[in-house]
């Protein structure tokens, strides 16, 4: 009986959250993925005595018990927060600028940052009170928001939350400097940008403000057996709830209908036909629209050749034969970068050999039993900001992935003081290649489409309804409205689920 | 008052300005080029090449190496590169049952990226390679997947001095290696130290010691036959030391025995812990007292109830019944038959190479689980393009 309410394709972050608010919601699910784990990037890897978190660096907006933020909150009604072990981050993070000579370890917690920032830039604290309570109201619309599913009334954000809409259209630095935030201040604040991916003359200042509101109030946090566990939990609920996943199962066209255009079925990569109305696509439009589907409206591949992709993923990984305190590494998280100044940094991202930002992770500094005692994990990411590794060829590809590796390395040594080129006992490089080859996005990307000034999160959360271009077709993760990162991929995935949900009732 | 933020002198504009961002959007939206979306992307081909997955392969030619050896060269239609040590996993269909092994290739990793062809060499030493050795003909179809491991040079992490091991059969990728070096696909210094049991049992030697240059060293080693030749005995420190005086690390191929031998004597050298590589060897048959089990295997929408021996793991059994499910290292170690156990107890041969929240999820690796009692198992289907 190969007849399904809805197919998700791609257990990814997004696929999984949406597939069990459809069974939640009544409806039959298949969920396919062409690898043979769940997850997509949310995964570990083992290699010798230790097993590698592959892409979370720290999870936004979970929370406590107590202080639930909106993952946790989104966790418990799908019913999977006590599947995980939970273990906290200790600081927001530690950035360090060659150019501006900084090198500030900033706390989590609004006063605590507040003042930390006050002690490293005198003066700083009106500034920061006032992008505080921006913050504050900014989280107060976003919640308004959701509870109206989107469809706000325009009354109601001008009374309530009139300085959201004021913001609403202009980047970040355009704000902070409205703020007259001094400028030292402003480059440890935006030190979180690469975790979005545009610079800040681009990047929507909401879409900033809101995470790095939701990291200071909220905390972070990781899963104890790395995201691999998360996503486990999230399959594992989708079986209780009596969903199908199919591993090593590719879905390689999308029937439509001649009539409306809209979804029909799904072809699998044996040439199965599985019958739908229904479909979540945990994967690129790219992909969907461009390899797919037949019969694409002018309109639909206009819409989709028109946004850019976001940041090729770059990370190495660092089994180390000796403990952190011994090595010197002190923190949880860094960033490292030449300069705070975006647009200059977001330039020297586009290649290889100028590109040295990393965010680099110490997992024993949270969770120190993450590896063997005397021992400890690093991973270090970086981000391409054009598509530069298309020009290295087979033939030089583990010469550059290993100079690229060497680089960081020596940045991380110079930077910190720490030396530990010496200790590697265990070394895996992924490059854009590597998450082409396991999620199958375009060029190796991993944040999905750019958060342009014109395509950042606020106007694509309005677009909902206008984006829903093809009937039985909703995209969740990574290329969808919410944008990239794991919190974003959970969101993402819990609206087109509740939306197919509705779509499905719709046709009763 | 609440603080009221205001960018442009009128904060209306601000208001005015908010309440275009969807037109711009949608004006950008409608602005995109009418051109078809890319089909491929160069990133994407590229990934292709360094992985191709599990694809068809046309066995084009076999060379008889020695009275039991055989080299086998695969055309698989792509183009291909690994790194000089890496495997590949062959794959038939024999009677009844899909089978697959994992071996090293022999040939270069340039032979794999101009030609699209690899060459893997087995010696006839038990179910597959027998068949292979008695029934492979030129022309027939096979599966290559690959390639996979970690068994090969890592400029971050080792001396770039190699010294490698090869226990008989076992040259393969160290064979591999050594054409890498000439043709420039890998750059290091290997000195190789080949056990054989006597001179008739050295592979390539005609090969190997037109390969040697500055880059490569070879030193035979006979244990069964006195030859003035070649060393005679086994690969110890002492040998190691009279052909090597740096820093190097070490890496073995071979059986588990000559590596529990090899570790102590390289401890004497000081080569240990991260130093020392070593290439996994497969889950073999257990000694416990015989018994069939029943084994339950969901693949998709598809049940299937076979017998299981205790003596064997739960991917034997499974091929055994003639399923297509995915296998690559049959070490435990590469997660590929990533499998969910819905019930049934089950012991792991060797250590317990699964993530920790596979554990927790109960997940397995049936190519290294053996049944302890009727098992129940969700197992993904394997592809072949």
């Amino acid at each position: 009986m190969n007849k399904y309410d809805a197919v998700v394709i791609g257990a990814g972050n997004g696929g999984l959250v949406a597939a069990i608010r459809l069974l939640q919601g009544g409806a039959r699910v298949l969920v396919v993925e062409k690898h043979n784990l769940p997850g997509g990037f949310a995964t570990s890897f083992r290699r010798g005595r230790f097993e590698f978190e592959a892409s979370l660096h720290e999870l936004n907006d979970f929370g406590t018990k107590d202080n639930s933020g909106d993952v946790r909150t989104l966790f418990d009604s799908l019913g999977v927060t006590d599947k995980i072990d939970w273990t906290d981050i200790p600081d927001a993070y530690r950035v360090i600028a060659k150019e501006e000579k900084i090198d500030a370890l900033m706390p989590f917690g609004v006063k605590e940052f507040t003042d930390k920032m006050e002690s490293y830039v005198p003066g700083s604290r009106p500034s920061m009170e006032k992008f505080f309570l921006l913050c504050k109201e900014i989280h107060a619309a976003q919640a308004y928001t959701n509870s109206v599913n989107g469809k706000s009334d325009k009354k109601v954000m001008l009374d309530k939350y009139s300085n959201f809409v004021r913001v609403g259209s202009y980047s970040v630095n355009e704000v902070l400097k409205a703020l007259r935030m001094p400028k030292k201040a402003m480059d440890i604040l935006n030190a979180y940008w690469c975790y979005l991916g545009a610079h800040c003359d681009d990047l929507s200042f909401i879409h900033y403000a809101s995470m790095v509101y939701r990291y200071l109030t909220k905390g972070a946090t990781m899963p104890k057996m790395r995201s691999h566990e998360i996503s486990l939990a999230l399959a594992e609920r989708i079986r209780e709830l009596g969903g199908d996943i199919w591993f090593n199962t590719e879905a390689v066209k999308l029937l439509t209908s001649d009539t409306d255009g809209g979804i029909e079925g799904v072809v699998l990569n044996d040439g199965k036909i599985i019958e739908t109305r229904h479909v979540v696509a945990n994967c690129s439009p790219h992909i969907v629209y461009g390899k797919m589907m037949k019969n694409v409206p002018e309109s639909v591949v206009r819409a989709t050749n028109a946004r850019k992709f976001a940041g090729r993923g770059y990370t190495m990984f660092l089994g180390l034969n000796k403990s952190a305190a011994e090595l010197g590494i002190e923190n949880h998280n860094y960033f490292l970068y030449d300069t705070m100044d975006s647009v200059k940094q977001y330039e020297a991202m586009k290649r290889i050999d100028t590109n040295r930002v990393q965010a680099t992770v110490c997992l024993n500094n949270a969770y120190p039993e993450c590896s063997p005692e005397g021992t400890c994990m690093m991973y270090f990411t970086t981000l391409y900001t054009s598509n530069d590794w298309a020009k290295v060829k087979p033939e030089d590809y583990v010469r550059t992935k290993e100079y690229v590796a060497s680089e960081m390395i020596k940045r991380f040594e110079e930077d910190t003081g720490s030396k530990i080129r010496d200790s590697i006992e265990e070394i895996s490089i992924a490059t854009p290649m590597t998450y082409a080859r396991y999620c199958g996005h375009p060029e190796g990307g991993i944040y999905g489409y750019e958060s342009q000034y014109w395509d950042g999160l606020t106007p694509r959360l309005m677009m909902m309804d206008e984006d829903y271009r093809t009937r039985g077709l909703r995209f969740a993760g990574g290329f969808s409205m919410r944008l990239s990162g794991y919190s974003s991929a959970y969101f993402s995935g819990d609206i087109s689920g509740r939306q197919t949900v509705g779509d499905i009732r719709k046709e009763g | 008052m609440a603080y009221r933020f205001k960018k442009q002198i009128f904060g209306f504009l601000d208001l005015i300005r908010f309440s275009k961002v969807v037109d711009v959007r949608r004006a950008k939206l409608a602005e995109g080029s009418a051109a078809p979306l890319p089909n491929d992307y160069r990133v994407n081909l590229t990934a292709r090449i360094l992985h191709p997955g599990n694809r068809k392969a046309v066995l084009t030619d076999i060379i008889k190496e020695s009275a039991d050896t055989k080299t086998y060269v695969f055309d698989l239609g792509v183009k291909m590169l690994f790194r000089a040590g890496q495997y590949v996993t062959l794959s038939a269909k024999v009677g009844d049952s899909y089978v697959s092994r994992p071996y090293a290739v022999s040939s270069s990793p340039y032979t794999a990226l101009k030609e699209g062809k690899v060459a893997l060499t087995v010696k006839k030493a038990g179910y597959f390679s027998d068949w292979l050795f008695d029934n492979a003909e030129i022309g027939a179809e096979f599966a290559v997947n690959g390639p996979s491991g970690y068994f090969h040079y890592e400029s971050l992490k080792d001396r770039p001095l190699i010294v490698g091991i090869a226990g008989g059969s076992a040259i393969t990728p160290f064979y591999s290696m050594a054409q890498a070096l000439a043709e420039g696909s890998e750059d290091f210094r290997l000195v190789l130290f080949y056990g054989a049991r006597t001179a008739e049992d050295i592979l390539f030697k005609d090969k190997l010691d037109a390969l040697t240059s500055d880059k490569f060293k070879v030193v035979y080693v006979l244990s069964d036959e006195e030859n003035t030749a070649y060393e005679h005995g086994f690969v110890t420190a002492d040998l190691i030391r009279k052909y090597v005086d740096e820093e190097f690390t070490a890496m073995m191929c071979g059986p588990d025995a000559m590596y529990s031998f090899l570790v102590k004597e390289l401890a004497t050298l000081g080569v240990s812990g991260k130093f020392v590589k070593k290439e996994a060897n497969g889950a073999g048959v257990r000694d416990v007292k015989p018994a069939v089990y029943k084994l339950t295997v969901h693949i998709r929408d598809e049940v299937y109830e076979i017998p299981a021996n205790a003596e064997e793991t739960l991917l034997v059994a499974m091929e055994r019944a003639g399923l297509h499910i995915p296998a690559m290292c049959r070490a435990g170690g590469c997660g590929y038959c990533h499998s969910k156990l819905v019930k049934g107890k089950f012991s792991i041969a060797g250590d317990d190479k699964r993530r920790l929240a596979d554990a927790k999820f109960s997940y397995i690796h049936p190519c290294c689980s053996y049944p302890d009692s009727d098992i129940e198992l969700i197992v993904p289907p394997q592809n072949v393009k």
